[in-house]
């Protein structure tokens, strides 16, 4: 049993006492009743109780051990006042201790009660129990044992008098009892009858017992069986395998006894038929012996364990068994944490689970199960419950205190990290040692029954009123557990980028230890000054001034250098714990005597903790010949990269843990990478209890969420995370709506696009009829009933905008939400003979112009229209050109200069001419140079060119000018990524072939693709190289996607509002964007999208009052938006 | 409206490399809006005189052409007693790709060769094709009477 191992010396003693007074603790009743107690100690402050000082229980154990339980009660003083003369009562000490003359009255009373034992006098004198003595003793059963909130511990006056010592403990103690079913294992006539006195005993398991079939399955887990007996020590049967279970359990750790009354037996008892027993329980006196938490995981004894220990293996059946136990018995607790009841349940469905898993594993019989434990446990999380996790755990408060950095910090905080730095001090600082104890959330307690289950009063012992159950641990104890330290440390988990490493060097620099101070106040260090541990057992010493840094070794450069950009000059001592260069004494460099020459930040890597901690554990643990990191109790450690510990079972995280250190910290953008038990690594690193009790975790933890409870796994892990962390992400605002760290500036333009003459004929012919429809619909009063008509008229007004095939596509119509598909049939579209004819008069302008578009030049005339382009237009003087395009006599401006100017012409009713030769110009003999960036010639250095007859490639005004915005960028920065926007994926489709055409990289994003598409879409984006362009519907891509890598955005087509534009920008222009984002507005000149934007721009002012609007309110708005839109 | 590049340009430019014997400064208040001042050519019969214009550049400037004028009495069989300029380039050979300091040569270089054939004053092309020493001394007596440096009435 590993929770004796540990214990102090008397140990040995106290089980030699248990078997002294084995005979006598079989009956009960052989505890003598005492009558006077009772009363007398139930008002005794818990306080008293407290104790867990070693000495103390030195003595309760020497003197109990000899004494037999069964004498206690009547042993007259005056034996005891040999053994322990400190504590014997006399007059003039006890007067000495309560600090005044008391009267002889009282004086006799105490003395006649308090058994010689000047503790209990003077306890007794201080609680007032003495008055009570006067009266005569009233039946002690008859009181009802107090809920202890009102015990609530107090620190008395007399605190300082050791409490009282338990010469009263009991060897076993009377719990409880409960009906339990077992089956005999023999026949006979009259071996048992109702009110026979039965033993309950172990079972060593029998190679003749396994032959029934349930048998069997027991066989092979762990042997469980209990028998009882009758007095005589002849086996009548077994329980039944259900209680077995459980009971062998308490019996094999040496918790409980079990003794039983028959309650039914077949007169005739054949083999096999089942007696009906109760059995009473009664908790041994080992089982309150003092495991402690740590022992649990017994990490300094068995330090590479890498599956479930014997230990968490004992624990968990410990603990279960013992919460069917109060199960049972039916006894509540008087005092429990709100959660720790919730918890009892989770307990049980722990051990289901548990026997569930052991279960399917032996029917898979296979040996590939045996993997460990940490592989398969915990469930991975989806993302969207480590987003909601996150979200909860990441309530930052922006009116938290901030704190000012010391003088020693070169470096300025932004506000956010000031907030990190109070937050951090405070949790550095919070020694909490001023509180009152209160008591620990795992404990629940619990009084002992006054009554046995046949209503008989049970023997009552002083002061021993209450137990202690942790559920969690199993754990028993007598004495008041006490509510432990806080961790001295947490979390920072901001996200990357935020500045987590100058933060925590701000702290280094802000929170220095009382002797780093005083060392650095008078300048000297007197080694005699110094809180020196000295060489203790463990040969730790203290390293009061130093901060230890674990990080990846990819890092530690990195955090050199900032803890030094950080320090202002001579204010920090750094050093570098790593490779050739290491200090082989670190002890003596860092320890108490060395404090104004200890370095105040050493830096090491995993690697060197583990190597360090493999070498200890490869002698045993010896450390006495250790001078590294494990040799220091440094002032604080801090992990880097903390999630290199997520594996509880890894020895990196193994020999982390061992890192003692008063404050210790974790830092890590990614607290859980996967898996809840990530979590539960760092908490353990930490030292938060009870966190970092594994088997509390997985009860509140781990169960819940595997058995589908995700909220309640999650508010626990919140709760828990609460006080520990610290999280900011990127996105994260100020309330005045900054962001934490300032983006940089984008500049929003809108490009005014000019329709060409067919597209314009095709608009305006849209415009038109929807222009008639309305307002006759709004003459008739009919507007709402054709609100989706119109709706639909206005979607193919702003198609038109962006390309006029768009408008032939009628599934087109179902893109937009609002439009009804059959308002499609509605508006005629399909039989309107003009609108077909404007179409088709369009589709040939393109077809024409793409015909002989192969036609080939001489390369001596390329090469000197290539030339040309880098020289200024001769028209507008823009240097170079803006899209070259090249007459019929070879002279070349700017595509929109010649254009401009041939309109000019022809709208005065002129020829256009050359400009340079006045040659006449055509329009279809113009040809626009195509620079394809990508071929290189090799003798110029320069892109090779091609000519394209103009219109070729004009599929629509929009293209056209996005494609020349597209080309210019290529030019002035080859290696730009930029995303194009458009709430029409149709209209994406129309773009694509043009961007091959010119050459131009891209990808797409929509609403079509499957999830795990567009993460390789969306990563080969962000990682890839060259210029690239990323094509996205507004839909698809308007919310949570990061596009940072990109600075360039285009917006094909205005949205209603702009908020949903804005926010698709702000996937470009977010946290992580590092230079100046250009945005394009795409806008057709006096058309419906112009109009649109400036209801957008109305709408900016009445958006705050939209939301108090009804729903017809919002369509009288609409109809208003709707009539300007037609204007 | 803001001023187009191309003007910005020819402004700048014609102020870093001014025309040997032309100035064309804008008005502070109206870029668009031009005092020039063409010297006269050499052996003509406006040599010594400094001649006054106004420059305007129209809205659909470089499509349209500049709109010029003469401040300055000029005996001219191309120019009119307003200071209207016939010139082809100012007219239906305008093009885009011309600009201001071309313009103003090719009105110094009309200066040096007045053609009569082509006339805006008739009675001064008629004047000159009776009598074109008369008209050339006639010319010359205009520009000492109007086009000296010194600042004299206009008109």
């Amino acid at each position: 049993m590993d929770f004796r191992s540990s214990q102090e010396p008397p140990v040995k003693k106290r089980r030699f006492f248990h078997e002294q007074g084995e005979q006598a603790s079989s009956d009960p009743i052989a505890f003598s009743p005492r009558d006077d107690s009772p009363q007398v100690h139930k008002e005794r402050p818990l306080g008293e109780e407290i104790d867990g000082e070693p000495e103390n229980r030195q003595v309760l154990v020497e003197r109990s051990a000899n004494e037999t339980p069964t004498r206690v009660r009547t042993q007259p003083p005056a034996q005891l006042q040999h053994e322990s003369s400190s504590v014997t009562f006399d007059k003039d000490t006890f007067e000495a201790f309560v600090g005044a003359n008391v009267s002889s009255d009282v004086i006799s009373i105490i003395q006649a009660h308090c058994g010689g034992n000047l503790e209990r006098a003077v306890n007794m004198y201080f609680d007032g129990t003495y008055k009570k003595l006067q009266k005569p003793p009233s039946l002690g059963t008859l009181i009802r044992p107090q809920p202890s909130s009102q015990n609530s511990p107090t620190t008395t006056p007399n605190s300082e008098t050791p409490p009282p010592t338990r010469q009263d403990v009991p060897r076993e103690r009377y719990l409880g009892a409960f009906g339990a079913e077992g089956w005999a294992t023999c026949s006979g006539t009259n071996l048992l009858k109702h009110g026979d006195i039965v033993r309950i005993e172990r079972q060593v398991a029998q190679t003749s017992a396994a032959k029934s079939k349930s048998r069997q399955i027991q066989a092979r887990k762990t042997d469980v069986l209990v028998r009882f007996t009758t007095q005589q020590g002849r086996e009548i049967g077994r329980l039944q395998r259900d209680t077995s279970a459980w009971v062998s359990v308490l019996i094999d750790q040496k918790l409980c006894r079990f003794d039983a009354v028959c309650v039914y037996a077949p007169e005739r008892l054949r083999t096999n038929e089942t007696v009906f027993l109760q059995l009473k329980c009664h908790f041994l006196n080992s089982a309150f012996q003092r495991r402690g938490f740590k022992l649990a995981d017994d990490r300094s004894t068995r330090p590479f364990e890498q599956e479930e220990t014997t230990d968490e293996k004992n624990l968990r059946l410990r603990q279960t068994a013992m919460v069917r136990l109060f199960q049972e018995v039916n006894l509540q607790p008087t005092v429990a944490n709100e959660k720790a009841s919730e918890g009892r349940k989770g307990l049980l469905k722990a051990a289901e689970m548990d026997e569930k898993k052991q279960k399917e594993a032996q029917k898979a019989e296979k040996p590939s199960d045996s993997t460990p434990p940490s592989e398969e446990e915990g469930q991975e999380l989806e993302q969207d419950q480590l987003d909601a996790l996150y979200k909860k755990a990441q309530s930052f408060d922006f009116n938290t205190p901030e704190a000012e950095p010391a003088d020693t910090f070169a470096m300025t905080l932004r506000t956010y990290q000031k907030q990190a730095l109070h937050w951090m001090m405070a949790k550095e600082k919070d020694e909490r040692s001023s509180r009152e104890p209160s008591m620990h959330p795992l404990w629940e307690e619990y009084v002992w029954p006054t009554k046995d289950v046949d209503d008989n009063d049970l023997p009552l012992f002083s002061g021993k009123e209450k137990f202690y159950v942790n559920p969690y641990s199993g754990d028993l104890t007598l004495d008041f557990p006490e509510q432990e330290q806080h961790c001295l440390g947490g979390i920072l988990a901001d996200e990357m980028g935020l500045g987590k490493t100058i933060q925590m060097l701000s702290l280094i620099h802000s929170h220095r230890s009382e002797v780093a101070r005083q060392a650095s106040l008078t300048g000297i260090s007197d080694v005699n000054q110094l809180p020196r541990l000295g060489a203790n057992a463990s040969g730790v010493l203290d390293a009061p001034c130093t901060t230890l840094v674990i990080a990846p070794m990819s890092l530690l450069a990195q955090w050199q250098s900032e803890s030094e950009k950080a320090s202002k000059e001579g204010t920090m001592k750094i050093e570098l714990y790593y490779g050739a260069e290491k200090s082989n004494n670190l002890q003596s460099l860092c320890a108490g005597g060395n404090v104004s020459r200890a370095p105040d930040i050493v830096i090491t890597s995993y690697g060197i903790v583990l190597s360090e901690f493999s070498a200890i554990a490869a002698r045993d643990g010896d450390k006495s010949w250790h001078k590294g990191i494990f040799s220091l109790k440094f002032f604080r450690v801090i992990l880097d990269e903390a999630h290199h510990i997520k594996n509880r079972a890894s020895k990196t995280a193994k020999a982390c843990y061992d890192i003692s250190a008063s404050h210790r910290w974790v830092l890590t953008g990614t607290p859980i990478v996967n898996r809840l038990e990530d979590l539960f690594s760092l908490v353990r690193f930490l030292g938060v209890e009870p966190w970092n009790n594994f088997s509390f975790w997985r009860t509140f933890i781990t169960v819940p969420f595997e058995s589908g409870e995700f909220v309640r796994a999650l508010d626990v892990v919140q709760t828990v995370l609460e006080p520990l962390v610290m999280r900011r992400t990127k996105d994260m605002r100020t309330p005045t709506g900054e962001p934490l760290v300032p983006l940089p500036p984008k500049q929003i333009d809108v490009v005014e696009i000019e329709l060409s003459e067919t597209e314009r004929g095709v608009y305006d012919h849209i415009f038109t009829r929807a222009k008639r429809t309305f307002s006759q619909n709004l003459e008739a009063g009919t507007v709402f009933k054709a609100y989706t008509t119109i709706f639909a008229q206005l979607l193919r007004l702003r198609q038109s905008c962006c390309h006029p095939m768009l408008v032939r596509n009628r599934e087109i119509a179902a893109e937009e939400e609002d439009v009804n598909a059959a308002a499609d049939a509605a508006t005629g579209l399909a039989d309107d003979m003009d609108l077909d004819a404007l179409l088709s008069h369009f589709t040939v302008a393109v077809e024409e112009a793409s015909k002989d578009s192969n036609q080939t030049f001489g390369a001596h005339a390329l090469k000197e229209i290539r030339d040309e382009s880098e020289k200024e237009c001769p028209l507008c003087f823009e240097e170079p050109m803006n899209d070259q395009l090249v007459t019929g006599c070879w002279h070349s401006a700017c595509k929109k200069c010649i254009l401009d100017y041939m309109r000019h012409e022809t709208d005065r009713g002129e020829v256009p001419k050359c400009f340079n030769c006045r040659e006449p110009l055509d329009k279809r003999d113009l040809f626009e140079v195509v620079r394809n960036e990508d071929d290189v010639d090799p003798e110029t250095n320069k892109p090779r060119i091609s000519l394209q007859r103009l219109g070729a490639n004009t599929s629509s005004a929009k293209i056209v000018a996005l494609l020349s915005h597209l080309r210019a960028l290529r030019k002035e920065h080859p290696q730009m990524k930029s995303v194009i926007f458009s709430q029409f994926t149709s209209f994406l489709s129309l773009i694509e072939p043009v961007l091959t055409r010119a050459n131009i990289k891209f990808l797409r994003l929509d609403g079509s693709m499957a999830q795990k598409a567009r993460a390789a879409v969306l990563r080969e984006f962000a990682e890839g190289q060259g210029f690239t362009v990323l094509l996205i519907s507004l839909r698809a891509g308007g919310v949570g996607l990061n596009l940072t890598s990109a600075g360039r955005v285009f917006m094909m087509d205005p949205w209603w509002s702009f908020a949903v534009e804005a926010q698709a920008i702000d996937r470009v222009h977010r946290m992580g964007q590092e230079s100046e984002v250009f945005v394009k507005r795409f806008v057709v000149k006096g058309s419906v999208e112009e109009r649109m934007l400036r209801v957008q721009e109305r709408k900016k002012f009445i958006a705050t009052s939209l939301g108090m609007m009804s729903d017809e309110e919002k369509k009288m708005q609409r109809i208003e938006d709707i009539k300007e839109l037609l204007s | 409206m803001a001023l187009p590049k191309r003007i910005i340009k020819e402004t700048e430019r014609l102020m870093a490399e001014p025309v040997p014997g032309i100035s064309a400064i804008p008005h502070e208040d109206n870029l668009r809006y031009f005092d020039v001042e063409i010297h006269g050519p050499a052996s003509s019969p406006y040599e010594g005189g400094i001649f006054k214009l106004e420059l305007f550049l129209p809205e659909d400037y470089p499509m349209t052409a500049p709109k010029i004028r003469f401040l300055t009495k000029i005996f001219h069989p191309n120019v009119d007693k307003l200071g209207r300029i016939c010139l082809d380039v100012l007219k239906n050979n305008w093009s885009p790709a011309l600009q201001i300091r071309t313009i103003l040569l090719s009105i110094q270089a009309l200066l040096g060769a007045p053609n009569p054939d082509d006339p805006l004053a008739d009675d001064v092309a008629k004047h000159w094709k009776a009598d074109e020493q008369a008209a050339i001394e006639k010319a010359r007596e205009w520009t000492r009477t109007y086009a000296q440096p010194q600042p004299q009435p206009a008109s």
